[in-house]
């Protein structure tokens, strides 16, 4: 029952964190709808846990993952400063399609 | 249902209640905070369950480097005058999704659960004090940072 909890739970910080990051007009909201979303996934990992022999490759995962979406993360928000200096502006407006200046 | 149980599912709530907090709050500051405490809710579950490593993983790289950052920014670039950020159409495909998964997740047969319920008897005799500091931490950096900007008025 619990497992099932911590899933349901994840499910809705995930999709909680998709409509944020649907509706955002600022990209600090995005990075934190994006960090809402990395943390569902680490809820979403606890279930592995469980089972005895999947214990080791959980905990692999758990950091590569952790690692992973943290670095993510840090290009993410050095590509917003760096658009903050050219653009004055954190307005996802201003954020063309395909990266285009 | 024991204490263990017990906890997890107030902290489940918990991490939802501060997620739906960070997407309703007009101020990108206080959503950012709220983000925070609810990826520390998510790490206090994995400390809940004897699973220390991921928690300090969570906890002190996550939180303490991405989190602090994210918090940081927010505060540099806060909007003088915050309004709400939400699109309410997205809300439909959101439920539809939670309800397939929901159907889905519960539609499998039971499995046995087997968390722990020494977790957090070990836990608390071993690093009571060192929790104690950390959270201690974790508040005092926080109510540092909402002091900060309130003083500057940014």
């Amino acid at each position: 029952m619990m497992v099932y909890l911590v899933l349901v739970t994840s499910i809705a910080i995930l999709l909680i964190g998709y409509v944020m990051a649907m509706s955002s007009k600022e990209l600090v909201r995005l990075l934190i709808s994006l960090e809402l979303m990395f943390g569902a996934v680490f809820l979403a990992l606890m279930p592995l846990f469980t089972v005895q022999n999947l214990i080791t490759s959980a905990f692999g995962i758990a950091v590569l993952t952790i690692f992973t979406s943290g670095g993510e993360l840090m290009i993410l928000i050095a590509a917003m400063v760096t658009f903050s200096k050219k653009f004055h502006s954190f307005s996802t407006d201003d954020v063309t399609a395909g990266g285009e200046l | 249902m024991d204490t263990v149980s017990l906890a997890l599912i107030a902290m489940c709530c918990f991490a939802v209640l501060t997620a739906f907090a960070a997407l309703f709050t007009k101020d990108t500051f206080y959503s950012a905070l709220f983000m925070s405490v609810t990826l520390l809710t998510i790490a206090g579950m994995y400390a809940l369950n004897n699973i220390q490593p991921v928690f300090v993983l969570i906890a002190f790289i996550f939180v303490g480097a991405i989190g602090a950052v994210t918090v940081a920014l927010a505060a540099m670039y806060r909007d003088t005058r915050p309004k709400l950020q939400i699109d309410f159409i997205w809300f439909l495909p959101a439920i539809i999704t939670f309800a397939i998964v929901f159907n889905s997740i519960f539609g499998f047969e039971s499995a046995p659960s087997v968390f722990s319920s020494s977790a957090v008897s070990a836990f608390v005799e071993e690093y009571a004090v060192l929790a104690l500091f950390f959270f201690a931490l974790a508040i005092l950096l926080m109510l540092a940072v909402v002091k900060f900007v309130r003083r500057e008025g940014v």
